[in-house]
C-alpha cells in the first residue's frame, strides 16, 4: 500500500492529463493543474463543463478513465481500501444539495465527519468519544448552529444545512475542501454565510479550498485563483484580473451575460 | 351536404352493408360463439352444483341454524376456562409478536444482501431473491404443517412458521426500500471516507429503519389474526382451543373464544397504528 504523506505535508496536488469519460461525452478532458497549500481557487464554467466531474475525481468518489492525481509526490490514482478512504477524509466535500443524512440530526450528520478513524464497532453503535463531540459542538458553535445541535438535518433551513456540512467537512480534519456549487441552492444572504465560512476557514484553518461556482461575480470577490472550464477542458488558470471578454467567451460561450 | 334518416332508401342500406359489414353489428358467426360461450357456462354451472349436491344445503341449514342459537347462548358463563382460553389468547398474541420480531431480526441483514445498491453482484442477488420468493411463496400454514410434525403441536411451530414466512415477506420489503434510498444522503457519508460498512450504518439504515420499523409492526398485526390459524392446525394458541371446542360441540364458548379474538385484534390495530404514525412521520 503507499503510504500517504501526512495531512499537514499534502503542499502541492498535481491533475496530470486527468481525464474522465461517461459513454461518448468526455466531462473532463486532460486536465492538467497544480494547486499549492493554502490556495482558495474558483471554479467557474457552464453547466456540463466538467466542474463537478473534477471535484468528484479528486476526492475519488469517481474513477478516472485516464491521467493522474499526485500529492506530494504519491500517486493518488492508485490508491485502495482503506488508504483511499484515508484520501476521501483529507479532501472533504460539500455538495450544492448538502448530501446530509435527512433522518440523522445535526449532531450525529457533523460527527460522520469522524467515521474515517473508528472502528466498525464503535460506528455501529454510534460511540463516538467525549472529545470528538467536544469538537462537533465547537464546530457548530462556530457556524452559530449549536443550538439546533439536536435537531433532525431536515428540519433546517438550505443555509443552516450547507453550514452543518462544512460543520462536517472540518470535522474530518482535512487538507483541503472541495466544495461543489456549495450555494447554487441557496438566497443570497445564506449564500454570501456559506461563502464568507469557506473563506474564514481558508484564512484561520489554512485549508485549500477548491470551490465550483455558477456566477461569476462570486468568484472574483472570493477567489485571488480562477479556473475556467468549457467542455470538460481547462481553458482559464489565472486571476481573476486576467478574465477579459475573449476568456469570459471562451469559458461562457453566448450565455456570458447569463452568468453574473 | 345535409343528411336526413328519411333520405336512407333501401338501396343505400344494402351498399353500406356492402362496403361496411361491421358497422351493422356482429356477424353470425360472432353471435353463435357468445351464445356458445354463455350456455357452456351456465351449463357447466349447473353440472357442479349436482356434483357437489348443493341439495345439502337445505337439509344442513337446520343444524347450521342450531349451531348459531348454541352460539348465542351464554348461560355457562361461569362455568367457562377463562383462563385456559384468555391464556391462549395471550399466547397467540405472543406467537405473532416473537415470530415477526425474529423475522425482522433476520430480514434486516438479509434485506441488505438482497438489494442493488449494495450487492451489486447480479448472481449473488439473484439467489437471494429467489430465496425469499420461496420463503415466501409458501404459505403460512402449510410451514406451520411441517412445523408441527417436526417439534410437536405447540406455540413453537406456530412461531417458526410465522418467522420462515415473515423473514421472506419482510428481506423483500427491506430489500426495496434500501434500493430506494436517496443516493445523494450516502455519497455524503462516502466522500467522508467512511468505510462501506459506515456508509451502511450512517447513510443507509437510518432512511431505512423507520420503514422496517413501520413494516414489522403491520407484520404483528396481521399475524395476530392469522396466527389464529395457526392454532387450528395444532400451532398453539386461541386456535387449538378453536378447534378443540368446535370437536365436542362446545358452540357457546367458540363464539366467546372468536370475541375474545375480535377484541385482541382490534386492540393490536389501534396500538400498532398509533405506535406507526409516531415512528414514520
Amino acid at each position: 500500500m503507499t503510504p500517504l504523506p501526512p495531512n499537514d505535508r499534502i503542499f502541492v496536488l498535481q491533475l496530470v492529463q486527468l481525464s474522465r469519460r461517461f459513454g461518448d461525452t468526455l466531462a473532463v478532458a486532460g486536465a492538467d493543474l497544480t494547486i499549492v497549500r493554502g490556495e482558495m481557487v474558483g471554479i467557474i464554467g457552464r453547466s456540463g463543463a466538467g466542474k463537478s466531474t473534477l471535484l468528484r475525481l479528486i476526492n475519488r468518489l469517481i474513477e478516472p478513465s485516464s491521467g493522474r492525481i499526485v500529492a506530494d509526490g504519491v500517486d493518488v490514482t492508485a490508491l485502495r481500501g482503506a488508504a483511499l478512504r484515508a484520501w476521501r477524509a483529507r479532501t472533504a466535500m460539500i455538495f450544492q444539495q448538502f448530501n446530509l443524512v435527512n433522518r440523522l440530526d445535526v449532531l450525529t450528520n457533523v460527527l460522520c465527519g469522524r467515521l474515517n478513524h473508528m472502528s466498525a464497532w464503535r460506528v455501529l453503535f454510534k460511540r463516538f468519544t467525549p472529545a470528538e463531540r467536544v469538537l462537533a459542538i465547537r464546530t457548530l458553535d462556530r457556524f452559530g448552529l449549536a443550538e439546533v445541535a439536536l435537531k433532525r438535518a431536515d428540519a433546517l433551513s438550505g443555509g443552516q444545512q450547507q453550514r452543518v456540512a462544512i460543520a462536517r467537512a472540518l470535522l474530518q480534519e482535512p487538507a483541503m475542501l472541495l466544495a461543489d456549487e456549495p450555494i447554487s441552492s441557496l438566497d443570497p444572504v445564506n449564500a454570501k454565510a456559506v461563502m464568507d465560512a469557506l473563506l474564514d476557514i481558508n484564512r484561520t484553518d489554512g485549508i485549500t479550498v477548491l470551490v465550483n461556482l455558477h456566477t461569476l461575480d462570486t468568484a472574483r470577490a472570493y477567489c485571488r485563483r480562477i479556473i475556467g472550464m468549457s467542455a470538460g477542458r481547462i481553458v482559464f488558470d489565472g486571476p481573476p484580473e486576467g478574465l477579459t471578454e475573449d476568456v469570459l467567451h471562451a469559458i461562457y460561450g453566448d450565455d456570458v451575460a447569463e452568468h453574473p | 351536404m345535409s343528411l336526413h334518416l328519411a333520405d336512407i332508401a333501401p338501396t343505400d342500406i344494402a351498399a353500406q352493408r356492402i362496403r361496411t359489414p361491421t358497422a351493422f353489428g356482429p356477424g353470425t358467426g360472432t353471435k353463435v360463439l357468445r351464445w356458445a360461450v354463455v350456455l357452456l357456462a351456465a351449463g357447466y354451472f349447473g353440472y357442479l352444483l349436482w356434483l357437489f349436491e348443493f341439495g345439502k344445503l337445505f337439509t344442513g341449514l337446520p343444524r347450521l341454524w342450531t349451531i348459531v342459537r348454541l352460539m348465542l347462548d351464554w348461560t355457562g358463563f361461569a362455568d367457562w376456562d377463562h383462563a385456559e382460553l384468555l391464556r391462549s389468547m395471550l399466547e397467540t398474541v405472543a406467537m405473532a409478536y416473537l415470530g415477526s420480531m425474529l423475522a425482522f431480526a433476520f430480514a434486516l441483514p438479509l434485506g441488505f444482501l438482497g438489494a442493488r445498491n449494495v450487492i451489486p453482484a447480479r448472481v449473488f442477488r439473484f439467489i437471494t431473491r429467489r430465496l425469499f420468493d420461496g420463503m415466501r411463496g409458501v404459505d403460512q400454514l402449510i410451514w406451520a404443517l411441517v412445523f408441527v410434525r417436526a417439534m410437536g403441536l405447540g406455540p413453537i411451530a406456530g412461531i417458526l412458521a410465522i418467522c420462515v414466512a415473515d423473514t421472506g415477506v419482510l428481506s423483500k420489503l427491506f430489500a426495496e426500500a434500501i434500493e430506494n434510498t436517496d443516493r445523494k444522503q450516502t455519497e455524503g457519508v462516502t466522500a467522508t471516507g467512511a468505510s462501506f460498512f459506515a456508509v451502511l450504518r450512517m447513510g443507509v439504515l437510518p432512511q431505512v429503519l423507520p420503514v422496517t420499523i413501520g413494516q414489522t409492526l403491520y407484520q404483528i398485526e396481521s399475524n395476530s389474526r392469522e396466527a389464529t390459524i395457526l392454532g387450528l392446525v395444532g400451532a398453539g394458541g386461541i386456535g387449538l382451543r378453536l378447534s378443540e371446542r368446535i370437536q365436542i360441540n362446545a358452540w357457546d364458548q367458540v363464539a366467546y373464544a372468536i370475541v375474545l379474538i375480535l377484541i385482541a385484534v382490534a386492540l393490536i390495530d389501534t396500538v400498532s397504528r398509533w405506535l406507526r404514525m409516531r415512528l414514520i412521520g
